[in-house]
């Protein structure tokens, strides 16, 4: 007979490091035995900076012809273009996973990873990096630089600190939308699609979100909060006059959209899980 | 020594949306409040011993992989207590898959692209293995069964018998208090299943880890485990050892005999072959008559007459181009062992009507 249930949590003591420690060995590993492809990934890395390069080219073709978008000079532009492939490239590099949860589901392999001793979400996501998105890394850097530099901006501890801040917030958003819609596969079939959907939305992160109508930038700031990967975050530096409310709440709306979206994906793991054998 | 599992009463309800037939059916499923209860599993109770090796058994769609998944902490119960070393396995997930090993039959939990050396390794530093753990294991196993070869090979191109054992391998590797083993020899040749067999049979042995295995193949069940439960609709309907359930599958075979020419095999005619039978040798009153496709199909009770003697006088009954022998599958022993408990326990038979 079972007299009395422990139900309350426990906790294994592993050590502060112990994540860390895995992720390390993971990626480490998973680095490796890519490598053993070079070809593949040479030619992802090409195929990634021509992306970012003809993106660049078509942007400063636009500029060639108009001076100015909505009151936006080039350098200012520049600089949006810049901060949004720098929030962008943490969801490349270490969220890539998540583009293939759809496929680990459908065929049921997803099980395997719940029955090891550690939290499922960061389990998952560990297991793959994509080294070809520090590529969009050092090319974000370098045009922000440019655009900084040209715009005169002040180089200070409290602006590099600011950077930091706005970076990790803008990427954390980018980073929330993409659980979300990686864990609608635990409820849709067609996930791929809400994926594709609003990974294309980061298109037009780039641009400021005073080009749009009202209703899309209720949308943008709202439901698809794209607006916080570039456009409020950098109010700070280009717009100081007129920074929204929106911009100094960006740190804790990225906060919770991430704990949202990981909430989601562990609640539909965890009920994924429970179906089929 | 304590119980390491113990289940108590454990029902596990999915509420499913009834689907509707059809595109229009499809519409009205969208905005459907329309659902049904499925029991998975139904009030199931039991206690496993330390060191023990439990065949779990039951058709597919039974309450197997339900009620392992309750057990691994994944899933919980609607209702029903449980222990597994002494924890509540769902409200503990990662505590308690410290203390467990898991091997889902063909889905490798190894890591696709690594050499299984760097897999184990992970795996070391994942469950914290203290350096001496890990040196032992690593040497039992490659006395065990000499895979210190196979470690520097990705397990992306290794064979599905070498998967398998360096899957049972990890799955030892922290020293787990229990190991789920869900069809472990699945797909592979007679020669590697032995192997695999011998394997899980020495761990438990040597380790006193406890193991509960599930499968289809009775090879694996008398091969291995002492102690038999069965799961049917859900409920546990046999918890005994393996003699006992050999009195329900050990003595039967069954002779299947492709015939020559068109033989229909309506009801009389096969109630003819009966009677013709019955003329040339008495002890077969007991043999069952069936079709299987083109195959006649006799199902021998061999205490009561060999198998040899009733393909004797078949042959001189009707021609026939082909014989086989099949064994009893685990799937009739469980129809026999319900229709068996059913007649002692009528209440076992109205529980799952649909």
């Amino acid at each position: 007979m079972i007299s009395e249930q422990r139900e309350k949590k426990e906790k294994l003591h592993r050590g502060a490091f112990y994540y860390p420690r895995i992720y390390r060995m993971i990626i480490t590993q998973d680095i490796k035995s890519k490598m053993h492809y070079r070809a593949d990934f040479y030619i992802s890395t090409i195929g990634m900076l021509a992306t970012n390069i003809a993106g660049f080219i078509s942007f400063w073709l636009i500029f060639q012809s108009f001076p100015s978008i909505n009151g936006w000079t080039y350098y200012e532009m520049l600089f949006l273009y810049a901060f949004s492939l720098l929030a962008l490239t943490p969801v490349q590099l270490f969220f890539d996973n998540n583009w293939a949860l759809r496929f680990n589901v459908y065929s049921g392999d997803f099980v395997k990873y719940c029955f090891r001793p550690l939290n499922l979400f960061f389990y998952y996501i560990s297991e793959t990096i994509d080294i070809k998105g520090a590529g969009q890394l050092v090319f974000g850097a370098g045009t922000l630089v440019y655009a900084w530099h040209h715009l005169g901006l002040e180089v200070s501890v409290r602006s590099m600190a600011l950077l930091i801040v706005a970076l990790t917030s803008a990427s954390l958003v980018m980073i929330a939308m993409m659980n979300a819609a990686a864990a609608t596969c635990f409820w849709v079939i067609n996930s791929g699609t809400v994926m594709v959907f609003l990974f294309r939305f980061k298109d037009y992160a780039k641009y400021p979100m005073t080009i749009y109508n009202i209703g899309f930038q209720i949308v943008f700031s709202i439901l698809i909060p794209i607006g916080f990967i570039a456009y409020y975050p950098s109010l700070i530096y280009l717009r100081a006059q007129d920074v929204s409310i929106l911009t100094y709440l960006s740190p804790v709306i990225a906060v919770l959209f991430y704990y949202g979206s990981y909430k989601l994906w562990i609640r539909g793991a965890m009920k994924y899980s429970g179906t089929g054998s | 020594m304590g119980s390491v599992i113990e289940l108590e009463n454990i029902t596990k309800v999915f509420r499913v949306l009834n689907r509707h037939a059809g595109l229009k059916g499809t519409f009205t499923d969208l905005f459907s409040r329309d659902y049904k209860n499925l029991v998975a599993v139904d009030h199931v109770s039991m206690s496993i011993e330390e060191g023990e090796m439990v065949g779990y058994l039951g058709p597919n769609g039974a309450g197997k992989s339900t009620t392992i998944k309750i057990m691994t902490g994944i899933l919980e119960p609607t209702e029903g207590k449980l222990l597994v070393n002494g924890r509540v396995p769902y409200a503990n997930r990662t505590l308690n898959a410290q203390n467990i090993g898991v091997v889902f039959g063909q889905r490798s939990q190894l890591w696709w692209s690594l050499p299984v050396i760097e897999s184990f390794r992970i795996l070391k530093e994942m469950y914290c293995i203290p350096d001496k753990v890990y040196k032992n294991n690593m040497e039992m196993f490659d006395e065990l069964v000499g895979v210190s070869e196979l470690y520097n090979k990705p397990v992306r191109q290794m064979s599905l018998g070498q998967r398998t054992l360096c899957d049972i391998l990890a799955a030892f590797l922290h020293d787990p208090n229990v190991v789920f083993l869900d069809e472990p020899t699945i797909g592979l040749d007679v020669s590697m299943k032995s192997k695999i067999r011998e394997l899980i049979s020495v761990l438990n042995r040597e380790k006193k880890t406890t193991v509960v295995l599930t499968t289809h193949d009775m090879g694996d069940v008398e091969a291995l485990c002492r102690r038999i439960m069965i799961i049917d609709h859900g409920k546990l309907i046999y918890d005994n050892n393996i003699q006992q359930l050999k009195q329900f599958f050990g003595s039967y075979r069954t002779l299947k005999i492709l015939p020559a020419g068109n033989v229909s095999f309506s009801e009389a005619d096969l109630a003819k072959y009966g009677r013709q039978l019955l003329v040339l040798c008495p002890e077969t009153r007991n043999v069952v008559f069936g079709s299987d496709e083109e195959w006649l199909t006799v199902l021998v009770p061999e205490d009561e007459i060999s198998l040899i003697k009733v393909l004797e006088h078949m042959q001189t009954l009707i021609p026939f181009r082909d014989v086989r022998i099949e064994e009893i599958t685990t799937e009739s022993v469980i129809r026999k062992i319900y229709e068996g408990t059913s007649d002692a326990k009528p209440t076992l038979e109205a529980g799952h009507g649909e």
